[in-house]
Order: C-alpha cells, then structure tokens, then sequence
C-alpha cells in the first residue's frame, strides 16, 4: 500500500511540474504503460495471497484512476493553453476590409427607367420596344402629324431622307403595338428618342417612355388616376400635389400636361421651378381618333389613353442632378454615385 | 406672343388681379411662360411742371428749379441734367419716395442750397436700361397726377406659350375672347367708321384661289408718313415687344398685335400695272425687306405685279415696293392665304415671321374686311389721306369649310368619365362663340367659328368642355382592369437579368450615343454600311453606331484623361446595319482595362487579361443553356492571336478580344479587352428537367494526352461530350502544359472524366471501357497519346 501511495505522489507531483504534452505522454507511459509501474504491480499481483489481492488490486486500479484523471486533466489545461497561444498568433485586425472585387452599377437611367417599368408591370402594362430610326408614317402621319402639320417644326427632326428619321419621340411605338395587337391594349415603351437640339438644357439623345391603353372603357378621369398614382409612387410621397393642365399634342384629344409639386423646395418656389412651385413632368391625352383610325381601330367602340414620360427629368428629379449632360458624359464619378 | 395686361383690360376686364389671370388663363390652356411687370414697384412720383430754371449760384453744373406739383406750394428742386429747362413737364420723385433701384428721395442740401426732391430720367424709373437727361412729358400731361398712371406704368406683360393648335390666340381680341368665355364676361370690339371714296385705283386678280381665298386691296392716297406714331400706340408696340418704324408700318403692326390679321402695305408708286396673286415661276428672285435676296421656288405663293414680285405672299414684303416715310399713296392689303399652302415655305428659305406664324396656324377667315377697316382708320386718323373702297377677290368656295359637328352627353360621359351640366355646356358653347345650330336634351350640333382652325370632330368639343371645366376638377378613377396577366415565360432572359449579371462582376452601364464619329467608325468597322444622319448635330455624331464598341472606347478615353485607368464598362443598345426596323437590333458590349483589383492591402496588383473578359462572359452566358463556343478569327480592330467569334448553333454571334495594338495606339488607350454579342443570343433560358439522381459512387479517371499545340482544347472537351456515352457525367480540364518533358510543338492536356450508372457503382472493367473510348477517339480525331 505505501507503494502505491508513493507512486501516487510522484505521480501528481510530476504531473504537476510538467508543462508540454509530450512529456505528460511519457510520464503516462511511465505509470501506466506497458512497462509503467503501475502495471508492473498489477503484473505481481498473482504473487500475492487470495485475501491481499483483491484489495490490493483495487488500490493499484484505484490509484490507476486517480492518475488517469490527472492526467486527462492536465492534457486539456496543457491543449487549452497551446489552443490559446495558436489563437493569439493567429490573430487577425478586423477592421481591415475584405478582399475586394468591386460591384458595378447600373446607369441612372435604366435604374429609373426599370423602377418606371416595375411600377406600370404591376398595372398590367407590357413592355414593348421599337426601332429607332423610323419612317415618316410611324413617327409623324399616322400620329396625326400630316405634312405641313405646325408641330413637326418644333420637333427638330434628324433626317436619313426625306421619308427615314430617327424617332422624335417613343410614340411611333403606339402604331406599331397596334398594327400587330387587337385590343384591350396595355403597353409601355420605353427607349431612345432624338432630336436636333444641343445645349445647356437639350441633349440631341434623350429617354421616354411612352405609355398607351386602349380599350371600351378607358376614360380621361382613369388616365388622370394611372397617373397620379404613378407619379406619387415614383416620388414616393403619398401626398404629392399634381395638377393636369391642357396642352396640345397632335396624336391626343383631348391632351394634358401634368405639374408636379416642385420635389426641391416642396411647392414654395425655387430656382429649379421657376418659382412657380410646379414642375411639368409628363404629357398625355385621350388619344385622337385619326390615330386609331390609321390603325383600322374604330374610335366609337374604343377609346385609348397615351402618355409621354421624360426619363432624364425625373432622374434629375428623383436624384438631384442639375445637369442633363452628365448622362451622356459617362465620368465614372457621376455613375458610381448611384450604385 | 406678348400680350399687356392693360391692353387686355380695354377688351375684357375681369375683376382678378393680373397674377390671378395667368395662373386661371395657364389651367385652361393659354399657358403663361412669365408676368413681368413694365416697370419696378415704386410710389411717390408724380408729373410736374418747371415753372422757373436758374443757375445754381454756387455750382456751374447744377439748376435751381422751382416745380409745381399740384401741391399748395412750387417744390425747390435741384437739378443737374442738361436738357432740364423752364416749361418742361418731367418726372418728379418727391420727398419720401422710393425709386426702383431702391434709392429714398429725402430732403437734400446742395451746396448750401435746399432740395425738395428729384426730377427723374425713364431709367431711374426702371422703364428702360439707360438715359441720357431727364424724362420730357408731353405738354399736355396733368400737373400732378401719379406717373404710374400718366405713363399706364401698372401694366403688366403676360409671355404665352401658344400651342401650334391655337392660331386664333395670336392677338388681343383672341386672347380676350378666351378670357370672356372663360370669365363668361362680354367683350368689346373697338368701334370706329371709316370713309372711303372711289374705287381702288389698281385692280388685282388671284390665279390660284385655293392657296388664297380672299384678297382684299384699298389705295389710301395722301398721306403724311412722316409723322410721329401716337404715344399710346408706340407704348403698345414697344411693350409688346415690336420695334417703331413709319406710322403706317407700325400701324399693320398694331393691327397684327390687335386683331391678329397680317397685313401689308405697298407704295403704290412703286407698282407697275395690276397686281397678280399667282405661284412664283422658276428663275423668280426677291429682295426681302430684311435686305437679303431670295431665288423663289415654284411651290411658293406670291403677289407680284406687272413686272416683279412684290412680296411672298403671307410671309415678307420686298424691299423694292415697301412704304417709306416719303411714301404718299400706299396700297394695303389684307388676305387670307390658306394655311397648308403657307405651312412650312417661309422656314424652307429660312425665314419666321410675324405673318407667316399666323397664317400657317390659320387666320380667322372672316376677319379680314374689319381688319382693312381698322388699318384704314387708323391710317387715316393719324397720318391723314383718302382711302379707296376695298377691291375684293373672293373664292367662297375656297374658303374654309365650317361643317356641323354634334356630340352627345354620351359621348362627353364615354370620354371624361362623368356627365356635365346641360346648362353649362350650352353657356361655354356660346361664350366659345360656337353656334349651336341644333339640339336635343342631351346632345347638339355646333357649328365652329371661323378662327378655330381645331374645332373639325366631336372630341375638340370635349376637349374644349374639359379644358373651361378645368382639367383638375375634372373626376379620377381608378383604371378598370381588364388586361389579362402578363404573360412572361419562364425562359425569359429579360435585359434587366443580362444587366445585372454584369453588375455583379464589376461592371458599370454606360449609355453613349447612337451618332458616332466618321473616325471611329472607320476604325471600328470600316466594312460596315455607314448610316448618315443628313443633317447632324456636328461631325462627331453623323453616322449611326454599327458596333457599341465604339462608345465604349471613347468612354474608356475620357475616362483615362481624368485618371480612372481601370475600368470595367458595358453598354446595351441598338445598333445599325441598315435604316429599316429589321436591320436594327439590340447588341450588348463590355470592356475592361486595368488592374483586376483595385490596390489592396491583400492582394497584388495583377494586369487583366483574355480570360478575365472570357470568364465574365461566359458567367453571363451561362444564363442560357445554349452551347456557345469561342473560335480564334481575326477582326480588323482585335489582337490577331487574341480574338475569337463567340458562335451559337453554326452562326456567329459576336466577338471578344484584346484591342489591337494598332487602334490602341491611335486612340493612345491602354490594353483593352472587349467583347460585343448579339443581345438576341442570350435571350432564353431552358427550363430545367429533373433526372434521377444515382444512388452509387461516382467513379472517374484522370488522363493526360499529349497531342499537337495547335489543336483548340474546347474542340477536344467538345467532342468527348459530343460522345454522349452512357454513364457520361462530365468532363474537366485540369492542367495544360508545355515545355520539359513534353516534345515541342506539342501540348499535355490533363482531363479529369467522371462517370456514374444508377444501376449500381460501376465496375473497373466497365469504367476502362469508358475511358477507352475516349482514348481512341483522342487518338483517331487528335493523334493524341497518353502521356
């Protein structure tokens, strides 16, 4: 027995003392190894007599326990102390950013020309596209713009000859869409539009989207309605202040602008509205029944709805941009700025 | 077209302010630009009378004045200007007034003497920029009276945008007429009687009646042009915007501001023979009164006489027979030319002008005996003569045919929305001046007057109806759904998801214009049809983009010059090989330059190249499930070496390569890798088809084969899946390599092959088998050895 509780003290001494694991493995082997002395008493227990061997066995497997658990013990205060060192050798400073690979960006205006098109989508409006040079038919005759007709002069037309133009506006799209689809009818084009006209507030390239409804019971109060709404939504101010004024289009009739309250100074007049208060942002009308006419559509049955939205103005709008040139300049600087 | 509010005012009064009145004339359809008053606020300034002028006994340059103002005493005013002098009625600011520059007149001392006030120029009033002396009233102005309202000062001009449909709006008796429908007040034509005696000495005669209806002439003989147009006319004038010229001019023109009928005034000593309405002949020219001379084209009207052409009709009078100041016996004229024959001619030689603006857009066609009538007074009144009876030449049926035209509370319900009142509708018809020549309860039959050129189908009604409504007041709906659902397909690739794709590989949309440079075309696709735009903005921007590879490199090129040297950029859009609508079409293209990372602290910066682009690329065309494949060609801007046309099912369908050296050079850009691709090529996806999953290990072997350099490995990969052998699953590249151990002129290509059954794991045997087949093929297709 004082054996044993010798061996037992060394032991706990020795485990105590040691501090890597390799010699924790050795002491292991060393008490209870093959050739460890623990087992080396275990091994001279059938020299003993039948009383002493049980208890003597139970106090070598006893103290067996005792250093196995010291030794357990100390491994995992042994592995957590080397863990920690690993940990603090591999630490890292946060803060630094990540590995990077830059984002892109889309441009403004397809950024505002995709949230336009999400709005009318969940209207039931389909996204139609058109070539961009056209025929005279397309962009001025069956819109009721004849030969002669005053407004093709405001409307600086680029020519290819005397019949081919780049379109001046999205709505030949509304000829085409009905030249191919009977009604009910509920498009929205969106595209490049042209005009000869360079300077601080014209650009000769420019965006619209063109929106067109036609069916039996489509009125003046249900376009005022879509557009309200649409605007309101684009704005995202629910209370936004728009008013429709008349005007005059060719191809509508009747034919309205609409004002909204100016989105900079909130109605009380600026540089921006001309201290006005109002900002003209679209065109629209009932659409003229010489229009219909020249698509073989019977204007006492149907009745069709047209607008015409300019998407740098309400870019500009939306982001504060002062200055239409800026879309087409392409500075990475500008265009990063709406990512 | 400027109208003065006060001018207005004598026509049609409503009792609204003047800033009430455009905002109300803006909301049904006249719209108001601006309203700036004639002059700046300002009080206190009154007419006055110098009764005495003398020197100033201590300043050479100074007067002593003494002014009646009307008040109980003279006024002692000091005053340095040059051309003040006793008797003169001037301007004077009196003590405590404020001027428009913001200047308070106060008790003043000059040189010991006291000052009660200032006498004052026009442009201390702010009514014109500069003047040199004080302001000299007529002798007749009322001691005393407020300046602003001697001089009609509180007047306003009010800037109307006028839509190309409303001609009828060009003058102030349209613009009243619009105010008094609107306000439902009458209005006043002025009134006046005119004398005429004999016939009009030169007869006149009109070859094609169609372009002109109506010719009216009248000689006024005796007059006196020398003399000074009226002070209240010049002021009309002048603050409309028109500039003074000889009374009989500025007449026409007060009666063009007025009544809104252009007119002209020949000198009738000027004329030889008759005078001739007729088409111009070829070889024709004119001396216009803006001193240029035009050759005239046959398509255009003129009136000439006997030996030339005096005029273009309804556009501009020729120098040679206009009125001077000496001019005695004139020739007036008052038509009315049809607006399709007028449209367009005088912008074909250049020309806009009063006349020409109004008769395009239609001159009321019954207006032209008053407007005669008016000139011929006024003519008379101010510069004196006798005036001839009117010569006319009338064409009735030529004339502008006023058809009946009758719409239904019905018809107002189907467009607006919502009925309006039967009362109302037939009060603004009349105040509209239409004529209702027929009726029921709910329906009626106008007849449009004869200036309202847009007034011909049911819906002008309407719209007239919504407009003195107001559109604001008019009801809103909701719109009535009636549309099915959108039909998109699953297998859509919408241009949004081909957009994004990139986005999130880096790269920024831009948007360049269609129009390009002659240079860049001819470096980019000098093979290509150049599309001319005839009359472009300048140089840079005549030929339409056949390839958007161009605004990329440009885009690229500005870019570089403000230091952005690295730069992901890509662009949608159309493109063009011809002007007809299928020879449009919608290509995507992308370049990139730089470093593939921006400086960072973890990693190094590593030059972009090929298969940067390449993996981009095809990133997003694995969007589709279509098989595109990457074949080396050349193409006149890429790196020979470094281009291949991307190809879809035999047809080819873009390009991606490095920009030759050459086009670099020229353009002084750095290294530049681009691709362009057919947006139609990736616009479906196909819908996925579950199959059975193997419940059994995956088997696979790595072969590496040597065979020629030249071989492409996508044909090599190709063509093992071309097999399509059973328990196929797929194929990798993992390594290519040239150099030691590998023979020159000869590559090693290390494929890793991957089989699979769903019957169970497959055999060693079987997989052999497999990967034999494959050898052979290697071997028979490619010479390809086993390593």
């Amino acid at each position: 027995m004082i054996v044993i509780d010798a061996i037992l003290d060394r032991a706990k001494i020795s485990i105590a003392k040691t501090q890597n694991l390799q010699e924790l493995e050795d002491l292991r082997v060393s008490f209870l190894g093959k050739k460890g002395e623990l087992t080396a008493l275990l091994k001279g227990l059938g020299k003993l007599s039948k009383e002493q061997r049980p208890k003597m066995g139970e106090a070598i497997n006893q103290a067996k326990v005792s250093i196995q658990t010291l030794l357990i013990d100390k491994k995992n205060y042994l592995e957590f102390i080397a863990l920690e060192k690993r940990l603090l050798a591999e630490k890292i400073d946060v803060s630094l950013p990540g590995r990077h690979a830059e984002m892109g960006g889309l441009h403004p205006i397809t950024i505002t020309l995709n949230r336009i098109q999400s709005l009318f989508a969940k209207n039931g409006f389909e996204v139609v596209l058109g070539p961009e040079i056209e025929d005279d038919f397309h962009n001025f005759t069956a819109l009721n713009i004849p030969k002669h007709h005053p407004a093709r002069a405001m409307h600086d037309t680029f020519y290819f000859d005397k019949n081919t133009v780049l379109r001046t506006h999205t709505s030949p799209v509304q000829i085409r869409t009905l030249e191919k689809q009977k009604p009910p009818v509920r498009i929205i084009a969106p595209g490049r539009v042209y005009r000869c006209d360079s300077d601080i507030t014209h650009t000769p390239m420019f965006h619209q989207v063109e929106g067109l409804i036609v069916d039996k019971h489509a009125n003046f109060a249900q376009l005022k309605g879509l557009l309200i709404d649409f605007l309101r939504a684009y704005f995202e101010k629910e209370a936004l202040k728009v008013r429709f004024r008349p005007s005059y289009f060719p191809f509508t009739e009747p034919s309205a602008e609409a004002d909204i309250e100016c989105v900079i100074c909130s109605g009380k007049g600026c540089r921006v509205c001309k201290r006005t208060g109002w900002l003209e942002v679209l065109g629209c009308g009932v659409v003229h029944p010489n229009v219909l006419l020249s698509v073989n559509i019977d204007s006492e049955v149907y009745t069709g709805l047209a607008f015409g939205v300019g998407i740098e103005r309400l870019a500009m709008l939306r982001y504060g941009v002062n200055d239409l040139r800026l879309f087409f300049e392409n500075d990475s600087r500008f265009l990063r700025q709406f990512r | 077209m400027n109208i003065l509010s006060n001018w207005l005012r004598e026509w049609v009064n409503p009792n609204v302010t003047n800033e009430t009145l455009a905002e109300q004339l803006t909301m049904a359809g006249l719209e108001v630009d601006s309203i700036t008053p004639i002059v700046p606020v300002f009080k206190g300034v009154v007419v006055g009378h110098v009764v005495s002028c003398d020197k100033h006994p201590d300043a050479d340059k100074l007067n002593l004045c003494q002014v009646d103002v009307g008040g109980v005493e003279n006024l002692q005013i000091i005053c340095g200007a040059k051309n003040i002098r006793s008797g003169l009625k001037v301007v004077v600011a009196t003590v405590g007034a404020k001027l428009p520059g913001g200047l308070k007149i106060k008790k003043a001392k000059l040189r010991g003497i006291e000052s009660f006030g200032m006498i004052c120029s026009e442009s201390e009033l702010g009514m014109i920029d500069s003047s040199q002396g004080i302001a000299e009233l007529e002798d007749d102005a009322s001691i005393g009276q407020d300046i602003r309202v001697y001089l009609n000062l509180d007047e306003c001009v009010i800037e109307l945008d006028i839509t190309p449909n409303r001609g009828d709006c060009f003058s102030v008796l349209g613009v009243a007429r619009e105010v008094s429908a609107y306000y439902n007040l009458a209005f006043n034509l002025p009134e006046f009687d005119v004398f005429t005696q004999g016939d009009c000495a030169i007869s006149a005669s009109v070859s094609n009646t169609q372009a002109c209806p109506k010719y009216l002439t009248r000689t006024i003989t005796g007059i006196d042009n020398t003399v000074k147009t009226p002070k209240w006319m010049a002021d009309k004038l002048v603050r409309s915007g028109q500039s003074l010229h000889s009374p009989v001019v500025d007449i026409i023109n007060f009666v063009l501001l007025e009544l809104g009928q252009p007119m002209h005034a020949f000198d009738l000593s000027k004329l030889t023979g008759d005078i001739k309405v007729r088409m111009a002949k070829s070889g024709e020219q004119l001396e216009l009164l803006n001193e240029t001379t035009l050759k005239l084209k046959e398509d255009t009207l003129v009136i000439a006489d006997s030996d030339s052409v005096l005029a273009i009709a309804g556009v501009m009078g020729g120098m040679a027979s206009s009125t001077q100041n000496n001019s005695s016996n004139i020739l007036l004229e008052s038509a009315f030319f049809e607006p399709v024959s007028i449209a367009g001619k005088a912008r074909s030689y250049g020309l806009h002008t009063e006349s020409s603006l109004r008769f395009e857009r239609g001159v009321d066609f019954n207006i032209t005996e008053l407007a005669m009538d008016r000139a011929t007074q006024l003519i008379v009144e101010i510069c004196g003569g006798q005036a001839s009876k009117v010569n006319a030449c009338i064409d009735k049926s030529a004339l502008p045919e006023l058809k009946p035209i009758t719409i239904s509370q019905e018809k107002i319900q189907k467009i607006l929305g919502f009925e309006l009142n039967v009362k109302w509708i037939e009060q603004k018809f009349i105040n509209l001046g239409f004529e209702i020549s027929q009726q029921t309860n709910d329906s009626w039959t106008i007849i449009p007057p004869s200036f309202r050129f847009d007034i011909r189908i049911p819906v002008d009604l309407i719209e007239e109806l919504a407009r003195l409504y107001g559109y604001d007041k008019l009801p809103v709906q909701k719109l009535s759904l009636e549309a099915n659902i959108n039909t998109t397909s699953e297998a859509d690739i919408n241009q949004y998801d081909i957009a994004q794709s990139l986005v999130n590989r880096g790269y920024q949309e831009v948007i360049t214009y269609s129009f390009i440079s002659e240079k860049y075309q001819n470096l980019i696709s000098p093979n290509a049809k150049k599309i001319r735009i005839s009359n472009p903005i300048s140089a840079d921007m005549s030929i339409m983009r056949s390839s958007l590879m161009s605004g990329l490199l440009q885009t690229v090129e500005s870019n570089q010059k403000r230091g952005h040297t690295d730069a992901r950029f890509f662009e949608i859009g159309l493109c063009f090989d011809g002007i007809k609508a299928d020879e449009q079409s919608n290509k995507l293209a992308a370049i990139v330059t730089g470093n593939r990372f921006d400086v960072q602290w973890s990693a190094d910066l590593q030059p972009l190249d090929f298969f940067d682009i390449k993996a981009d690329l095809e990133s997003l065309l694995s969007l589709t499930n279509a098989k595109f494949s990457f074949e080396a060609e050349q193409h006149i801007s890429l790196q020979k070496g470094q281009t291949a046309k991307i190809v879809l099912n035999g047809e080819q369908v873009g390009w991606i390569g490095a920009l030759s050296p050459m086009v670099q050079k020229q353009l002084s850009l750095p290294k530049c890798y681009l691709f362009e691709i057919d947006l139609a090529s990736i616009k479906s996806r196909n819908i996925a088809q579950y199959k059975a999953l193997s419940a059994y290990q995956q088997s696979g072997r790595d072969v590496a084969l040597v065979l020629d350099e030249a071989v492409p490995v996508a044909e090599l990969i190709q063509s093992v899946k071309a097999m399509q052998q059973q328990y196929f699953v797929d194929v990798n590249l993992f390594d290519v390599y040239t150099g030691e151990g590998v023979e020159p002129g000869k590559k090693s290509v290390a494929l890793s092959l991957t089989y699979q059954s769903l019957e169970g794991t497959l055999t060693e045997a079987q997989l052999n088998a497999k990967v034999d087949e494959v050898l052979v093929l290697m071997q028979t297709q490619y010479s390809a050895s086993l390593r």
